[in-house]
């Protein structure tokens, strides 16, 4: 039994391109079925043609690197949250009592709970990307923050994207240094206490407080980020700082 | 038991096939291209991780799929904000097109988004990764003819606002 127009009609807005044979039978018999299949094609196009978005650059590098980087094998557990992990296993070297300070609003519950959130997702994928980044490149990522990047960060910036943080968005780089690469995310917009230090997933972190906003600096357990803090502390400066 | 060098290669392949599909995917849902990239990379994470519980690959996509809709499940249990920066959400610039077509795509790309969860959903699977509707029936856990009702409703609300909003009459305000 052939299908009347009505089914016919529900069968395409539902599933226009279906295979069906006696959907494609229908499509051809009759002027009337004939031109709703067009319609429904041309429209079809459109909507293939809207939905179509591009692979952001980098991002096919990014998804091919978890299976060459060692820490992911660690990462991809069952994304434990840092606070319950430092309380059950001891790994939180050092949070003062009265605790990192934050200002909340953007959904983590707390700037290490972020941290440890946020590198586990972005953090190995960009270790992996390298790349030099002139002084303009990295320049032009903080100057929407109204601070401004000295040379001696701009000239070992080798990744540098725009990151969600606790308070709205921030700057996550990879540094060139002499320890190898290390990971540093400016915060714009949250607060901090200087010089917290924690641990997760075999890497290390120092949190510090800028002039304007804070940042963290994330190295494996055998490198020096304490170095890395003058340098990131004096290099991340309000725009029309005299410094 | 799968060697390693087999591994990565299924990994590889995992990740070429269907990594600018989860992408779009990601995007749709959620509407943010930072968030997107995370819950992508995210999904790849415990996709390495469980890749030797994969024991039919004919079942990849589906499977990727279920990973990432969890994992956009318990980015809101963690009530991780919906974004709405519209400044990261990255739309290709379609420069080939005609004006009038570049307005009625960007009308289509704002409605797609206003539609509910629950017809947006199955128009993904559909249109961005080429599911039957008996796949989307699996994938959503719904009736099929649930899924056939949400898709057709899903098509008339686009149409409708196509129709709605005169896209001709609106080109110059839009660019």
């Amino acid at each position: 039994m052939s299908m009347n127009f009505s089914e016919f009609i529900r069968q395409l807005g539902a599933e226009p391109r279906s295979q069906d044979p006696e959907f494609l039978r229908a499509r051809q018999s009759v002027p009337e079925f004939r031109r709703a299949a067009e319609e429904a094609d041309i429209f079809e196009e459109k909507l293939t043609r809207a939905m179509d978005l591009q692979l952001p650059e980098g991002m096919m590098d990014s998804i091919l690197q978890i299976s060459h980087t060692p820490s992911s094998d660690t990462a991809a557990a069952a994304r434990p949250r840092w606070r319950s992990l430092a309380l059950a296993a001891g790994v939180l070297i050092a949070v003062g009592a009265a605790g990192i300070s934050w200002n909340m609003n953007r959904g983590w519950d707390s700037v290490d709970d972020y941290l440890v959130d946020h590198y586990q997702h972005d953090g190995p994928g960009l270790l992996a990307l390298a790349g030099e980044k002139t002084s303009e490149d990295v320049q032009a990522f903080f100057t929407r923050f109204n601070v401004k990047a000295s040379s001696e960060l701009t000239q070992i910036v080798s990744v540098i994207k725009y990151c969600p943080t606790p308070d709205g968005k921030g700057v996550h780089m990879v540094l060139n240094t002499k320890d190898g690469p290390v990971t540093v995310i400016y915060m714009p917009a949250t607060e901090v206490s200087d010089r917290e230090t924690l641990e997760f997933d075999g890497m290390q972190a120092m949190l510090l407080t800028l002039e304007k906003g804070s940042a963290v600096i994330i190295g494996s357990e055998s490198q020096s980020i304490s170095a890395l803090y003058s340098v990131i502390h004096d290099s991340i400066i309000p725009e029309f700082s005299n410094a | 038991m799968v060697n390693e060098s087999d591994r990565h290669a299924r990994f590889n392949e995992l990740a070429k096939n269907y990594g600018a599909d989860l992408y779009r995917y990601a995007m749709w849902i959620c509407g943010n291209d930072a968030l997107a990239k995370d819950l992508v990379q995210e999904t790849y994470l415990r996709a390495w991780k469980a890749l030797d519980k994969l024991n039919d690959i004919a079942a990849a996509k589906s499977w990727m799929i279920t990973i990432l809709r969890r994992e956009y499940a318990r980015t809101f249990e963690r009530k991780v904000p919906k974004f709405t920066d519209v400044e990261t959400v990255v739309i290709p610039e379609d420069s080939e097109l005609e004006p009038d077509d570049r307005a009625e795509i960007k009308l289509l790309r704002e409605s797609i988004m206003e539609l509910a969860p629950k017809y947006r959903e199955p128009l993904l699977l559909q249109v961005v990764l080429g599911h039957s509707c008996q796949e989307i029936s699996d994938q959503l856990g719904i009736s099929k003819s649930a899924v056939m009702t949400q898709l057709f409703r899903a098509r008339e609300q686009l149409k409708s606002r196509l129709r709605k909003d005169g896209v001709t009459a609106n080109v110059h305000e839009l660019f």
